[in-house]
């Protein structure tokens, strides 16, 4: 059992998950994780560069992942969105890496010392066009570690960025956990390479090297790579392989916890640090009678629709705080597809959510539709 | 003055000062000593986007049990170590709160349960006024149960680098000396 800062089991993640190429660009509250990526990566025989900002940073990290290396980056909403440039080249490239944002309020520089869950939807669509994401969040520096391994790890599988959302409270967090050691650097065997083998499309990964010579673009290219003047399909159907890959995967990849979920009537669904404040707003509603379960959401991209809609025909309501003036909200809702009320609470002012107003707001919510069954008759509201 | 203080479960502890002065590591020093007395701990900081002055706080939640929410709204145990800090903190406490506050801040609407104690001053006696958040932990660590003297010693042997370590064990001697030997608690 170790105090463990939420940067620090980041780090211990991408270790654990093979990471052996990192390249960044300092910025709070992301910078441990490239302070203490200095001090270990090197004494492993690994590579680590501080570029000159954050553009080159994924440039880096690209690169590397073109080498074979099991690459990532760490950064912060202002160098989130230099980035995203980056994000797609590495989509329509299908080159496996990892990106971690830790949040802070923005936009623009904004707060960098206090936390924010604004990038929720920049981290699904910010880069130009259509690509498959995946997005995993944390909110423990348990979860931490666990994520940001498993990201690596998806990386390789479905050749994809996969990013990882942090925000200032975690990443500076620390608690006590017991962390696997880390392991040993692993000497990778080279993926056995044919000669006809296309190097994109639904195919593993191959490091670009030795005898085989592959073509990158990020142009619209076909499976060898060949660009082809005004073809769309061929980038279509790029995307279209990604997106049927995480699509099948999605029992593994759309990841959740359900807490005193069962016999709940009212239902908040919340992701990253504000899931901690939703846990103790449900352990308060139980104790006051209601019944209130939490939906934690760790992949918030791919959205979880079907576990949304089930749970939405189960409950009388749906409440969603979440540290941004309202993103998730609407995918939830999309997903509820009106099978119950949905209700949104949002800030930007760089406070966590208090327990008491979780509270506050479900009695409303309560009260209210007390207040409206008793008129109509009825209803799903509890005794 | 000093009240017998029964720590409650969650034992909610809120550190604040400039930045400069450890708060931040006074923080992980605290929760390092819960941990040691084997109980589940989370430790939260927030400060300016200065690297010092300007305010800063330090939070640890302290229970036998998982802890849901990382943060401290009405501190069980709070540490003041300057003017700004306190105005802005001191009142967001529990109604039975341990709140040590540093005497040379002037509090002109001090609640009358708050304990002055001179913890720059006597870490100035140390030649260091840089332990007086040791000098303050020292006397949290008497007043209110925040953990075993024993423990508080062992996390300042690991977090505190080597050559401070000795005048920071010397702030917590004098700190836990600054308390009454009626309040403080055993084992």
């Amino acid at each position: 059992m170790r105090l463990v800062q939420g940067n620090e089991a980041a780090v211990m993640g991408a270790l654990a998950g093979g990471c052996n190429f990192y390249a960044g660009y300092p910025i709070t509250p992301a910078t441990e994780i490239m302070e203490q990526m200095s001090r270990i990566l090197p004494s492993r025989g690994a590579v680590f560069i501080q570029m000159e900002d954050e553009l080159a940073a994924l440039g880096a990290v690209i690169g590397a992942a073109w080498g074979g290396m099991r690459a990532m980056t760490a950064t912060s909403g202002p160098g989130f969105s230099l980035m995203q440039e980056h994000i797609g080249y590495a989509a329509m490239t299908q080159t496996p890496c990892v990106v971690i944002d830790s949040q802070r309020v923005g936009p623009s520089t904004g707060q960098p010392t206090m936390p924010a869950q604004g990038d929720v939807m920049q981290a699904r669509w910010g880069s130009h066009g259509d690509r498959a994401a995946i997005v995993l969040t944390a909110s423990s520096v348990k979860d931490v570690f666990d994520v940001t391994r498993l990201a690596f790890e998806w990386a390789q599988d479905y050749r994809l960025p996969v990013i990882v959302l942090l925000d200032a409270v975690l990443s500076h967090m620390r608690e006590n956990v017991e962390l696997p050691p880390v392991p040993d650097p692993i000497a990778r065997k080279p993926v056995a390479v044919r000669e006809d083998q296309p190097a994109f499309g639904s195919h593993p990964f191959i490091p670009f090297s030795g005898s085989t010579r592959t073509i990158v673009s990020g142009l619209s290219h076909d499976e060898r790579g060949m660009t082809r003047g005004a073809i769309g399909q061929d980038a279509e159907q790029i995307i279209r392989n990604q997106l049927a890959e995480v699509d099948r995967d999605y029992k593994r990849i759309v990841q959740f916890r359900r807490y005193r979920l069962d016999d709940a009537t009212w239902a908040i669904v919340a992701y990253g640090i504000t899931a901690r404040a939703a846990r103790a707003a449900v352990n308060s509603l139980r104790e006051s009678g209601l019944r209130v379960g939490l939906l934690e959401l760790v992949t918030l991209w791919p959205f979880p629709e079907q576990t949304i809609h089930e749970l939405a025909a189960s409950v009388q309501g749906i409440l969603m705080p979440e540290l941004n003036l309202g993103q998730m909200i609407w995918p939830l809702k999309a997903s509820v597809a009106g099978l119950a009320p949905v209700s949104s609470m949002g800030r930007a002012d760089g406070e966590l959510f208090r327990p008491e107003e979780i509270v506050q707001t479900i009695n409303r919510l309560d009260h209210r539709n007390a207040a409206i069954s008793s008129v109509i008759g009825g209803g799903k509201h509890h005794a | 003055m000093y009240e017998e203080f029964s720590a409650p479960d969650p034992l909610c502890i809120r550190l604040s000062g400039r930045g400069g002065q450890g708060i931040i590591l006074g923080g992980v020093i605290i929760a390092q000593a819960a941990m040691y007395d084997g109980l589940f701990v989370v430790h939260t900081q927030s400060y300016g986007p200065e690297a010092r002055l300007g305010s800063s706080k330090s939070e640890v939640v302290v229970s036998r049990f998982e802890i849901a929410f990382p943060e401290v709204i009405h501190a069980d145990v709070f540490l003041c170590l300057s003017s700004e800090a306190y105005l802005k903190y001191h009142k967001a406490i529990s109604p039975r709160a341990v709140s040590v506050i540093d005497d040379l801040i002037v509090a002109e609407d001090g609640f009358p349960s708050e304990i002055f104690l001179p913890l720059r001053r006597t870490a100035r006696n140390l030649d260091n006024e840089m332990t007086a958040n040791i000098v303050g932990i020292g006397a949290l660590t008497g007043l209110a149960h925040i953990a075993q003297p024993v423990s508080v010693e062992k996390a300042i042997r690991e977090w505190v680098k080597p050559e401070f370590r000795d005048v920071n064990l010397r702030a917590l001697e004098a700190g836990l000396n600054l308390v009454p030997h009626s309040a403080m608690t055993s084992g």
